[in-house]
């Protein structure tokens, strides 16, 4: 499809290759006939007055974020006694209340906060909380933290429920090199990528020709009705790859530009996802990531950078979503597997936590403080008590933003937080 | 009798020791085999070619070009000789960022070195078994920031590849590489860092359930003290926290060889390599009475690797159903394999940027957990980058990674002409050698098809440019499809 086929001619050979196989492979007529109209698809299963065209954008923070340094306690005294090092001094915190403020790289996140575009949900976590990394990700991303095994992701869930769109491969757009738990779906929809330009399969130079090469690697790409497994696995992959190349290239060309981003990772990533919903991708949720938050060592550094290139590539971001008119459509939400401990480790650094805040950006959502700043002196084993629950958060986004019921995701309900 | 989880492979006429299971062994234990070789190993008993893969000692290694790190060690020289003669801030300032150059360019050129090696080896086992530990006992950039110590890591892993797995966990405990990625070279009496006990624990020796948050922390306070001088472990006694500790019931002065000596004792930790080697070299989720076995084998052995992989090698199991052509290669093993089969010149460099986009940037290794494995390594962009990596054998460059040869590659090597005569004898050469089991009628036609033929006795000649061209697009082709993912 990379070379000058249209997207009618495709859906007419993709039909003709499947007519020639000896039974149609439902997922490729589906799909080929949901690429004529994407927001007609479905749309029995939306919830009245819910528009199908809202979009969720997750932002994971790996590696453990520092809570406490990143929405300050300034007003605790039991916060600059148990980091003589690290603190962040009173004067240089970026004061939201009487007693909490941002890290003062954060200043780009107080402008999109004045703006009423930001919610912080403070002591966000769970029950018995996991120190490791990967059992905590895991855990956020399955949405249990009872730990049996869920094999899918609550946003692959999501799409399991048969949302609007939810037949396009496209419904969920990961921008990195591994597909994240969170958006893996029973029915194989999502994809990832990371630099559009090397998202089509090439024919070989000099060879029997571009078409031709086209046409015989539909032929060997093509699922069959009677293969399971790991093969019809890689078929459907590929197969998914294909028909939404040119999806992704096309809406990343429509893209006008204007807005300035940083030259960080995280920033082009946020950029392309704008490119992506400029150019009207059929996506309901896109998952950016940035990481390097595991700072056991020389924290200060590190950690404010991270903080800066966040602030700055969701600030670039919102900016180009007000230009392009499309802010209303888009909610953000930032989480990290887990906070750190309150006390600094002699390495000027802190070891692995528990509570910590969640962001909303966004404009359509109800500015300001969520929940509590946990007790630094109430304290579990040197960490923080969690006040809510993060699968409170993903109810209120579920039910409110995506307009599915929640506990059919969830499996329980949850209490939902108001900043929706 | 219910037959043995474990029981060697036993050649009968209905379940021969033949080309595929040949194919097999070398896929598995290393990078793959050419038709060739294949043949070679077929011919043999099981038991000898099973010894032919895993004494590698016994091959003759070419002599390897090392990186030279020489500059980068003057550079460190001069940044102690600048402090020592109180240097001004610019001059330090200065220095730091010409190692900071160097180390990049070094970083960038064990990881060509590596890759390197892995192509042109005669003890393919050894290099895997690097792959492995690289992907299991995991440091990288940019934690690690000495290039030199990430070299100094892959040769311990190069020298006890096979070894015993105890002394490599006491061996990379004192690794400088590990030391900083880690954050242990930062942990010192009465502010300890748990970050390397943590992962020690979790991910190396016991996995997670095994103990609990207060071992980790007493575990940590062990550890104190150890970290590293230039590119030497040294031991700083004065930051080491000698008071007692309990350590998974045990209440002593311990310090870190203890804690490992205490790991070592628990059922635990003899249950943790033999599932992690299983699911590296033969299939993810093995049956828990073949694991019970390998347990026994690698206890018995006193924590020997090389015992368990001839186990494993020569298990019924190893050549199941469950096996055979069922995983899927990491992108190390579809790049280097690909490499060694068609001689395709690249420069390593490039062949790293490809494996970089399939998602696994050697000596960049997401997180300490290392690499995906199984599906998780392919998803739609991984994929598309898979199959165009094969445009950067045959046509020089892919997307991402940029022309690497100036012309297309030749491609006549790789069909035996002698042997042609029909398009479908063209194909079975192709199949043979990238797919090594036959393929299902529709996908042949599809092959077929590159030759502008619909019949397999249509009669063919490879000479001239229209062979060549279309012996290119049926290499293309052949190498963009699930069945080449798979080994």
């Amino acid at each position: 499809m990379s070379q000058g086929m249209t997207r009618r001619e495709f859906i007419r050979k993709g039909l003709t290759m499947v007519a020639v196989g000896a039974t149609a492979p439902s997922f490729i007529t589906r799909t080929a006939l949901a690429m004529n109209n994407p927001w007609d698809v479905a749309q029995v299963t939306s919830r009245p007055g819910v528009p199908d065209d809202r979009i969720l954008v997750v932002v994971q923070m790996g590696g453990g974020n520092d809570g406490l340094n990143t929405v300050v306690p300034f007003g605790s005294d039991a916060y600059y006694r148990a980091r003589p090092n690290l603190a962040v001094p009173q004067k240089d915190v970026i004061r939201v209340t009487d007693d909490l403020g941002f890290h003062p790289r954060l200043t780009q996140l107080k402008e999109l906060y004045d703006k009423g575009a930001v919610a912080v949900i403070q002591g966000v976590g769970y029950p018995n909380p996991s120190r490791s990394h990967f059992k905590s990700m895991e855990i956020w991303h399955t949405a249990d933290p009872e730990g049996r095994v869920v094999r899918y992701g609550w946003i692959g869930r999501y799409f399991d429920s048969k949302c609007p769109v939810c037949e396009q491969p496209t419904v969920g757009v990961n921008i990195g090199p591994a597909m994240p738990l969170a958006m893996q779906a029973e029915s194989g929809m999502g994809v990832s990528l990371e630099a559009p330009e090397a998202f089509q399969w090439m024919p070989s130079f000099n060879g029997i020709g571009d078409r031709e090469e086209q046409e015989l690697f539909r032929l060997l790409n093509a699922p069959a009705a009677n293969e399971a497994g790991t093969i019809d696995f890689l078929r459907h992959t590929a197969m998914n790859a294909y028909v939404s190349a040119e999806q992704v290239r096309g809406a990343v060309r429509a893209y006008r530009g204007g807005v300035d981003y940083a030259s960080t990772r995280f920033a082009t990533n946020m950029k392309l996802i704008a490119q992506m919903i400029a150019g009207k991708l059929p996506t309901k949720v896109y998952y950016a990531h940035i990481t390097g938050f595991d700072t056991h060592a020389t924290q200060r550094g590190i950690h404010e950078t991270l903080l800066q290139q966040l602030a700055e590539g969701v600030a670039a971001f919102y900016r180009d979503l007000e230009a392009q008119g499309n802010a209303d459509r888009v909610l953000v939400l930032a989480f990290s597997e887990f906070g750190r401990r309150v006390a600094e480790n002699g390495s000027a650094g802190t070891d692995h936590g528990t509570a910590a805040p969640m962001f909303v950006f966004g404009k359509p959502l109800r500015p300001g403080l969520y929940g509590q700043q946990p007790s630094l002196t109430d304290l579990t084993d040197g960490d923080l008590k969690h006040g809510i629950d993060f699968r409170s958060v993903y109810a209120t986004v579920l039910d409110r933003w995506l307009g599915t019921d929640p506990q059919k995701i969830l499996g329980h309900n949850f209490e939902q937080v108001n900043f929706i | 009798m219910a037959e043995a989880p474990l029981r060697k492979f036993q050649a009968t006429p209905a379940n021969p020791w033949n080309r595929p299971k040949a194919a097999h062994l070398l896929n598995r234990a290393g990078f793959g085999g050419t038709p060739e070789q294949i043949t070679r190993l077929a011919a043999m008993r099981v038991e000898t070619a099973v010894d032919e893969v895993l004494n590698y000692e016994q091959t003759s290694d070419a002599a390897f070009p090392e990186v030279d790190f020489s500059r980068l060690r003057e550079l460190y020289a001069a940044v102690q000789r600048a402090r020592r003669e109180r240097a001004d801030q610019r001059t330090l300032r200065e220095l730091a960022n010409q190692i900071n150059r160097e180390n990049r360019l070094k970083f960038q050129e064990l990881r060509a070195n590596w890759i390197g090696r892995m192509i042109q080896t005669t003890r393919p086992l050894q290099e895997k078994t690097v792959l492995f530990w690289h992907g299991f006992l995991v440091s990288g950039f940019p934690e690690t920031g000495a290039s030199e110590h990430m070299a100094i890591q892959l040769d311990l892993f190069r020298r006890m590849a096979t070894g015993n797995f105890k002394e490599l966990i006491l061996g990379i405990s004192r690794d400088p590489a590990m030391l900083s990625y880690l954050d242990n070279n930062s942990n010192r009496k009465g502010r300890p860092n748990e970050n390397y006990a943590r992962e020690l624990l979790e991910l190396f020796t016991m996995g997670i359930g095994n103990y609990t948050e207060q071992d980790i922390k007493e575990a940590a306070r062990a550890f104190t003290g150890w970290t590293f001088a230039g590119n030497d472990f040294v031991f700083l006694r004065n930051q080491h926290d000698d008071g007692p500790k309990t350590f998974l019931g045990r209440t002593g002065n311990w310090d870190g060889t203890d804690v490992i000596n205490i790991i070592f004792e628990q059922p635990a930790t003899a249950r943790f390599l033999p599932r992690r080697l299983w699911e590296f070299f033969a299939y993810l989720s093995p049956e828990e009475p073949l694991v019970e076995e390998l347990v026994g084998v690698f206890r018995r052995s006193n924590w020997e690797v090389k015992p368990l992989l001839r186990t494993i090698f020569q298990s019924a199991a190893f050549y199941s159903e469950r096996a055979l052509r069922a995983q899927i290669k990491s992108p190390a093993q579809l790049v280097v394999g690909a490499v060694r089969l068609t001689g395709a010149g690249i420069p390593e460099l490039g062949l790293a940027r490809a494996m970089d986009l399939m998602g696994q940037a050697l000596l960049y290794p997401p997180n300490v957990g290392g690499w995906p494995k199984g599906q998780g390594w392919v998803n739609t962009a991984t994929m598309l980058v898979r199959y165009n990596f094969s445009n950067l054998l045959v046509s020089g460059t892919m997307p991402g990674v940029g022309r690497q040869r100036p012309t297309a590659a030749r491609v006549d090597h790789l069909v035996d002409a002698g042997r042609v005569r029909t398009a479908g004898d063209v194909i079975d050469q192709l199949v043979d050698r990238f797919i090594q089991s036959p393929l299902d009628g529709r996908r042949r036609w599809g092959l077929l098809r590159a030759f502008g033929t619909n019949r397999e006795d249509t009669p063919i000649v490879l000479d001239g440019e229209r062979g060549q061209e279309q012996l290119r697009s049926a290499v293309h082709l052949v190498m963009s499809t699930p069945e080449f993912q798979l080994h």
